[in-house]
Parts: structure tokens; C-alpha cells; sequence
């Protein structure tokens, strides 16, 4: 894979921590960025960022390559990582 | 005849105003029948106010929770636990009990978050954490 897939956040959501748990148990090395953790000004950027690419404010988001994957979803992660 | 509103008591969690009801004095412990809270009756000026006796515990979340689920007919799943972790998290981050898989913190967001209050399980058989669902 030429990028690390980025899992857009929340510290305290399940759904997201059962994405970055998935991601580790495959040993998937990728970059992450809980959103409600970040400073007022790059959280806008950040929610801004995740409106543009998926239209809405819901976690997770993760971007593996072209895919974009909401919500956990571990068939879809499968597929995206060819798994 | 009497022209005397009905008493209502305020609640700090939906921040709603229920019926007063009969036996119920300064100290007693209510639940909030809109939201589920625990509430310990206060008298005030401006009329009656339920305060939180077990204000950011765990125990309050949790008996808040089940209470509004018996409340509405609602159930749980196995996600309960971990929606409940992310509830405490929330409180220790932001000061009290949002949605775990929002952004915001507002009153409104308090769980059980305004839009679960206006019917959200009902519409949709969950709410939007998947925490409450609407009974098969
Ligand atoms: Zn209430």
C-alpha cells in the first residue's frame, strides 16, 4: 500500500474503537486523528475535512487509498485492505 | 375550584418541567419520568428543582439509562457496556454525559440526547449511539 490509511475519530466512541482495534489486530500501520481531542482550530479543520468527504459528522471515517469507508465496518475495511 | 397550576418540577438533565405529584416533600427522590433521572426534590423560589444526588458517578449514568430504557420499552445490546465506558469518557473530558459518538456538548446532547427524547428509537429502532433500541 503507498499510503497509510486515516481513521478520523472520536475518543469516546465504541464504533471507533472497534476500527482502530481491527486495524491493529491486522497489523495495519495507519494514522489517526481523534477529532474531539484537537484543538478549536484544527478541530474545525478537521470536521471540515470530514463534511467534505463523506457528506456528514459521523465517526468513524476511514480512507484507505480512493475508499471511503463511515462507520465500523469490518467487511468493507476487509475489502479496502484486500484481507 | 382553584385556578392554581399544577406544581412542576424542574429537572437539570432534559431541563424539562414534570408534574408534581401528591406525597412527594422536600428531600424525596423522584425520577425524572422524561429522561429517567434520579432527582432529590429541592424547594426554590422559583418553584421545585430536582437536584443530581449522585451527580457525574457512574451510578448515575447508569441508573439514568436503565431507568429511561424501562421508562420507554427500550433494550439494550451487547454494544452497552462499551457506549457506557464512552459516556463516562465524555463526562471526564467535557464535563458530563453527551453522546459518545457526537461532537457536541450541549445540554441538548445529554444522554438521553434530545432527538432520542423526540422519538428518534422509535423512527429509526435506535438512537443514533445504537446505545437505546426500540424492542422487537
Ligand atoms: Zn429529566
Amino acid at each position: 500500500m503507498k499510503e497509510k490509511p486515516k481513521v478520523y475519530a472520536l475518543s469516546t466512541c465504541p464504533y471507533c474503537k472497534r476500527t482502530k482495534r481491527f486495524l491493529e489486530e491486522h497489523k495495519i500501520v495507519y494514522d489517526c486523528v481523534d477529532v474531539d481531542l484537537l484543538a478549536d482550530n484544527k478541530q474545525d479543520e478537521a470536521l471540515e475535512e470530514v463534511e467534505k468527504l463523506t457528506g456528514r459528522r459521523s465517526f468513524p471515517v476511514v480512507i484507505i487509498g480512493k475508499e471511503i469507508i463511515v462507520g465500523h465496518d469490518e467487511d468493507k475495511l476487509r475489502k479496502a485492505l484486500k484481507l | 375550584m382553584s385556578d392554581a397550576k399544577p406544581e412542576r418540577v424542574y429537572c437539570p438533565v432534559c431541563l424539562a418541567r414534570f408534574k408534581f405529584q401528591e406525597g412527594w416533600k422536600e428531600g424525596s427522590t423522584v425520577t425524572c419520568p422524561i429522561c429517567g433521572q434520579k432527582l432529590t426534590l429541592r424547594r426554590t423560589p422559583e418553584g421545585w428543582v430536582g437536584d443530581r444526588p449522585d451527580k457525574g458517578t457512574e451510578k448515575e449514568i447508569r441508573e439514568r439509562a436503565e431507568a429511561y430504557a424501562r421508562l420507554k420499552g427500550y433494550v439494550f445490546n451487547e454494544m452497552k457496556e462499551e457506549i457506557l465506558q464512552g459516556l463516562l469518557g465524555k463526562n471526564r473530558r467535557f464535563g458530563d454525559f453527551y453522546c459518545p459518538c457526537r461532537m457536541e456538548h450541549t445540554p441538548e446532547f445529554q444522554c438521553p440526547c434530545k432527538p432520542t427524547r423526540g422519538g428518534d428509537v422509535d423512527r429509526n429502532g435506535k438512537c443514533y449511539c445504537g446505545f437505546f433500541w426500540k424492542s422487537q
